[in-house]
């Protein structure tokens, strides 16, 4: 390890560290403007020149572009370094605006910092500034051209990192521009991190712009939770409201970027519509009325025959006092999944997560092969289509089955196949890689599996020359990666990646196996739900029965996924009691009989756990209560507070669970009113292990390290099918920012997502007398369903795609009558 | 006259023909090593002729070539700079339209020399008749065997590109050059890795100026002895192509053995001064170097002669300014040039050039202050720690006008006027 000294102060760094990133660890903070560890370095702006006075490089060198060596001795502060920075930044303020006191970017400007600390104080430039035209960039970022310092952080990430192409820069010398072609919304959905990027304020947050300045709002860490992969986050709420989010760095998670659902979600916690009032019937009333009702109200009924239903949104706090409250007042039915095929293959994926087999997203970025299995990044979890191109850009290949168009920002081999071959493309893929005396280690149903994998009948010939090359590239990989969905991929795939990844592990460097899962507590929501025979079916069926008489729903909207809405209305008419407790103004929180308004993540502590089995921590960053926006008609400064019930706002779900249990159940040792983790970790063993109120910055992975379920035991599927002519088989598929609940409530998101179109592939539309763009109709039971069509043919033949859409009631989907259900009725709308 | 390698078919009215040049003995050279030379000998040969590159830096071609290592991948590049926007340089245009089969013969050879399988030509666009010459003697280079699949008969393959540049001065910059054709924003990249190991697409690639490749076939030729007794100095190696221009009576590009004196070259060779007219100063390499007094008249103009005396021979372009002319205006003139031309990455030449350009304008017109002097000193020596050599070159004759004619600088400035207008 090379040792260096600066500043007079001796320091040893492990190979490889700029020397900026040294003086750093000193705490000797050098000025920069176009390094960015996330993004590397490059010199352009000439920021971090310092003097290097002993060691193989002599004189004025800029500290980003060199690697520390041994016998480096370095100045900082030496004269001429000092005078090349000041005229670096003099030059740099030459044509800036000096707008700072509307610039959004006041208070948190690298320029601003920079001009102070780089001693440029009195202007001596009595030239004309140049000035620029600003472009329109969609309703997200802001463009402010006047105040760039082109230090090509924006086209570094937008193009390089990230991998679109619509924003770059153009013009040469003084008049180089950041900007687009033309005016237009930017088209990758991690635009947002320009935001965070600009060290001055050319892009700025466009929903927050002019809503509050920096050093007003309250900020801390919390996360994102519209999708499973966890993204660290920094909320800023100003008068009781969370006006944006910046990303926050962990290493092991999201790196320094978040995706724009991550950062512009938020907005479903301040929605005009949210009930901030507990509620009997239509009647507002106080707290203690309503939950003294509601207590009463289920002290009568008998035991089992109340029902829990929460969700993978929902945190682990709420998740574990519903868990103990549901067992204490004698259910049997703790429901987190609607849908009885997502919680098996959920009970699956975290029995088969484990320190063997579990990865990170940094993992990814680490790869040299990636193989896809029925999951769709970009519209699933973006920021892992994000780690995906680095690690091609790194050299990794990317491979995707998947039956829909793919798109990802980085070239990969697209196996446009159905679902049901996935377990046969993957075993033929990755099975000359095993041996028999390698797979035997893990046991006979390896070893079984490994014969069923050599046995397996040969694929189409088409798909099976596609693979050839393939198999070649996956012998001669070293850190091999195996992404799966959750979503279209079948149970068996589901099992079977997590055992070749555990395979793999015994012939590679490094493996894995890495799940996208269906909401952010997804993992957590199935430590709860696992153990546990009940599925919303039954649910209903007792409800029918009359068996079930009351319904606890915490954070939960069955509405949103269930396809018979008739039955499940029907069902809940016939409740004694509805009691719904939750933060977003959703159908089941109008039809409560008794409703408990709750927290969102701003509000309260609260834990997640995301789909590699990593709990994590978002703070409270805000106190609860209507924003003074709202109650203020938007006036600035406010003048008017809340006219609600005093104390009457929002509680978070554990400690109204905890009121309540406390109420119901005689022995109650575990309850303890200010931590909710004793009765937690009382209904997960798991947890119990592993909670910490403190836990590292990077969250605590609480997988095992050697998984005890079985491996090797799914029911693999390995019968090549032949697609059925003139069959056509919906496929309704996730779709980026438009699936996601929390977004459905967020304005900002509301205002970017496209409308929702459908997928044929072009043989299927030929024969179906279809064309692209035109508008389809489909026929189900109660009616017709409209969508605009695409016509690729880059997917699966035999499948009509469908987004689950917020426009677009994909919820009716289950009626689809047989035969050839789509017309032409006209063109897309324009 | 003396001895004419590159210019030995130049005529007043056209370009030499195909059949001409192999008069002249073209293209033996490549037939020879073809027979019986390994790029290794290639290589030697060319080490041993000390060809300094002509593009301004004068580095050895050999030395360059050989950094493209044995094992290096396949496949290899070649990228011929004929991006001729240097100002007062115009030798590129002159050889085009000259012979332009000694280049290409230059080029294959080069070619062999490095085992590459392509070279481009990067043409300014301005010069489209060049482009266009090239385009049809590499054509006509083709149909008689030198270029294509097998060349001559031999294990040999090699193709040439002629490629026009977007028409920035940047684009002639030698990492630029790669992102240029790549179709790439055209900024200079830092080496390491130096473009002879990872240049175009990541592949090693040989980035030469057409003046020195020119050179080669006359080098394999007629050995490296002859080639360093062409010189006019004990070290020089070579014949070189001077542009002159400026108040001479004759002005043009010339060629003649490397290291003939400036005071020979303007007296000699373009007729001296024009009437009336006295040496002040000149650019002897271009609009990138310093401005060279008539205390060195005499001064061999070869690389390292110049070096010694703290100038850079650059392109050989020489720009003769006679005790009439206004070298603030001239600076001005050059500035304005250097700071539209950056290409915008490092903000020193960004934003410093045209506040240099600033500070001069006030200058020459009449609004300058005497502290502008000291700030123009400090902003040309901070252009040195700019990211490429963009801006040390633009910073070259403000420094050298203020070295050498501050007075004229403080006279503007006290007159409040230019006082050559």
């Amino acid at each position: 390890m090379p040792r260096l000294t600066i500043d007079d102060i001796e320091i040893e760094v492990p190979h490889g560290t700029k020397v900026i990133d040294a003086a750093e660890r000193l705490g000797i903070m050098i000025p920069r403007f176009c390094y960015h560890r996330g993004l590397g370095s490059v010199g352009a702006c000439r920021m971090c020149a310092v003097k290097f006075l002993q060691g193989p490089f002599k004189g004025l060198q800029m500290s980003c572009m060199i690697d520390a060596q041994d016998g480096m001795v370095i100045s900082t502060t030496d004269a001429e370094a000092l005078d090349f920075r000041r005229h670096v930044i003099e030059w740099l303020m030459l044509n800036h605006p000096h707008d700072c006191p509307v610039c959004d970017e006041g208070g948190h400007c690298l320029l601003q910092d920079m001009t102070v600390s780089g001693g440029h104080g009195m202007r001596r430039f009595s030239g004309e500034k140049r000035t620029y035209r600003d472009q329109y960039l969609g309703e997200l970022v802001q463009h402010e051209m006047n105040r760039c310092i082109h230090c090509y952080r924006c086209v570094r990430f937008y193009r390089e990192f990230a991998g679109y192409r619509d924003l770059g820069a153009l013009q040469i010398a003084q008049k180089v521009y950041f900007g687009r072609l033309a005016d237009g919304p930017l088209e990758s959905p991690f635009a947002g991190n320009l935001v965070d990027l600009c060290p001055t304020g050319v892009y700025t947050d466009k929903p927050a712009r002019f809503r509050a300045r920096r050093w007003d709002l309250e900020r801390g860490p919390s996360l994102c939770i519209h999708c499973s992969l966890g993204c660290n986050t920094v909320a800023g709420a100003r008068y009781r409201e969370v006006l944006r989010q910046e990303a926050r760095l962990n290493e092991e998670v999201n790196g320094y970027f978040i995706c724009d659902l991550g950062r512009y979600g938020f907005a479903y916690a301040g929605h005009p519509e949210r009930p901030r009032s507990p509620r009997i019937g239509s009647q507002a009333v106080g707290w203690q009325e309503a939950v003294a009702v509601a207590c009463d109200r289920l002290a009568r009924l008998g035991p089992r025959s109340i029902a829990c239903l929460s969700s993978a949104r929902a945190s682990v706090e709420t998740l574990g006092t519903l868990k103990y409250l549901s067992k204490r007042v004698g259910s049997d039915h703790f429901v987190c999944f609607y849908d009885a095929a997502v919680k098996f293959k959920m009970g699956e994926i975290v029995s088969k997560l484990d320190g063997r087999t579990a990865v990170s997203l940094r993992d990814i970025e680490k790869a040299d092969l990636l193989i896809g299995v029925g999951a769709d990044p970009i519209n699933a979890a973006p920021m892992l289509a994000l780690a995906m191109r680095q690690a091609q850009r790194a050299g990794a290949k990317v491979v995707m089955m998947d039956p829909r168009p793919l798109f990802l920002p980085c070239d990969f081999e697209h196996l446009s196949v159905s679902p049901e071959l996935f377990d046969v493309c993957l075993s033929a893929l990755v099975k000359s890689t095993f041996d028999r005396e390698r797979v035997g280690k893990h046991g006979e149903a390896a070893v079984t599996l490994y014969d069923r994998m050599l046995s397996c009948d040969p694929l189409d010939a088409s798909v099976q020359a596609r693979l050839e090359p393939l198999i070649a590239v996956v012998e001669g990989c070293r850190r091999p990666i195996i992404i799966c969905g959750s979503d279209i991929a079948p149970a068996s795939s589901v099992s079977f990646a997590a055992d070749v990844a555990l395979l793999m592990g015994e012939v590679k460097d490094q493996s894995g196996v890495f799940y996208v899962l269906p909401g952010a507590n997804a993992y957590g929501a199935a430590l709860f739900d696992a153990a546990n025979g009940s599925s919303f079916e039954s649910v209903v069926q007792e409800i029918e029965d009359g068996a079930i008489k009351a319904l606890i729903v915490a954070e939960s909207d069955p509405f949103r996924y269930v396809a018979d809405r008739d039955r499940l209305q029907r069902a809940l008419n016939k409740l004694e009691l509805l009691l719904v407790l939750d933060y977003l103004p959703s159908e089941t929180v109008r039809k409560a009989h008794i409703f408990l308004p709750t927290r969102a993540i701003f509000e309260t502590r609260s834990s997640f756990i995301n789909q590699e089995g990593r709990l994590q921590v978002a703070e409270k960053i805000h106190s609860p209560g209507t924003p003074i926006w709202q109650v203020s008609n938007k006036g600035h400064p406010p003048r008017l507070y809340g006219t609600g019930i005093c104390g009457g706002e929002p509680r978070a779900a554990w400690r109204v669970l905890q009121q309540i249990a406390h109420t119901l159940v005689h022995s109650q040792n575990e309850i303890s009113e200010n931590d909710p983790w004793p009765v937690i970790g009382g209904e997960c063993a798991v947890l119990a292990r592993h909670h910490q109120h403190n836990g590292p910055l990077h969250g605590l992975r609480i997988i095992p390290q050697t998984s005890t379920a079985a491996f090797f035991d799914g029911d693999l599927d390995l019968q090549p099918k032949q697609p059925m002519d003139g069959h056509l088989t919906l496929l309704p598929v996730v779709s980026t920012f438009a699936t996601e609940e929390l977004a459905s409530y967020s304005e900002i998101i509301q205002r970017v997502i496209g409308s929702p179109c459908a997928y044929l592939h072009s043989d299927d539309a030929e024969r179906c007398g279809l064309l692209d763009c035109d508008r389809i109709r489909i026929a189900v039971d109660d009616g017709f369903l409209e969508i605009d069509l695409t016509v690729s043919d880059k997917m699966a033949r035999g499948f009509l795609i469908l987004p689950r859409h917020s426009r677009f009631e994909w919820q009716k989907l289950h009626c689809f009558a047989q035969g050839l259900p789509v017309e032409k009725i006209g063109n897309c709308t324009p | 006259m003396s001895v004419q390698v590159l210019f030995q078919n130049r005529r007043p009215d056209r370009i030499a023909t195909l059949d001409e040049y192999r008069r002249s003995g073209g293209y033996t050279a490549l037939s020879g090593i073809l027979r019986d030379k390994s790029r290794r000998d290639v290589i030697q040969r060319v080490t041993e002729a000390n060809l300094l590159g002509r593009g301004g830096a004068g580095f050895p071609a050999g030395k360059k070539w050989s950094l493209v290592a044995e094992d290096a991948p396949f496949p290899r590049y070649i990228v011929v700079n004929s991006d001729e926007m240097e100002p007062g340089t115009f030798k590129d245009r002159v050889l085009i339209h000259t012979d332009p089969h000694t280049i290409i013969e230059g080029i294959i050879i080069t070619g062999y020399a490095v085992s590459a399988q392509k070279a481009f030509v990067f043409v300014r666009p301005s010069y489209e008749t060049s482009a266009v010459i090239l385009e049809q003697e590499v054509e006509a280079a083709r149909q008689a065997g030198y270029l294509g699949k097998h060349i001559l008969g031999s294990d040999f393959s090699f193709e040439i590109v002629v490629h026009r540049s977007g028409g920035r001065y940047i684009c002639g910059e030698g990492t630029a050059i790669l992102n240029a054709i790549m179709g790439k924003r055209p900024n200079p990249m830092k080496p390491p890795p130096y473009p002879t190991v990872k240049g175009l697409w990541g592949q090693p690639t040989v980035v030469n100026n057409i003046e020195t490749l020119a050179f080669v076939p006359h080098i394999i030729r007629n050995g490296a002895d002859w080639f360093k007794n062409l010189a006019a100095t004990e070290n020089g190696a070579g014949t070189k192509l001077y542009c002159i221009s400026g108040k001479v009576r004759q002005p043009g590009c010339i060629e003649l053995p490397i290291g003939t004196r400036l005071s020979e070259i303007i007296q000699d060779h373009c007729g001296g001064m024009l009437d009336g007219s006295q040496f002040k100063a000149c650019l002897p390499g271009g609009a990138s170097t310093r401005y060279l007094t008539p205390e060195h008249y005499d001064v061999p103009m070869d690389f390292d002669s110049l070096k010694a005396i703290g100038h850079r021979l650059g392109t050989a372009a020489i720009m003769v300014f006679d005790h009439k002319t206004c070298l603030v205006g001239v600076t001005l003139n050059l500035i304005q040039f250097f700071s539209r031309e950056s290409c915008g990455w490092c903000t020193p030449c960004r934003e410093g050039l045209p506040y240099i350009q600033d500070l001069l304008w006030r200058i020459e017109n009449g609004e300058g202050r005497e502290e502008y002097i000291p700030r123009l000193e400090t902003m040309a020596k901070h252009m040195w720690n700019a990211y490429c050599a963009l801006a040390p070159g633009a910073a070259s004759p403000v420094e050298s006008l203020l070295t050498f004619f501050e007075d004229e600088v403080r006279e503007h400035i006290s007159q409040r006027k230019c006082p050559f207008r």
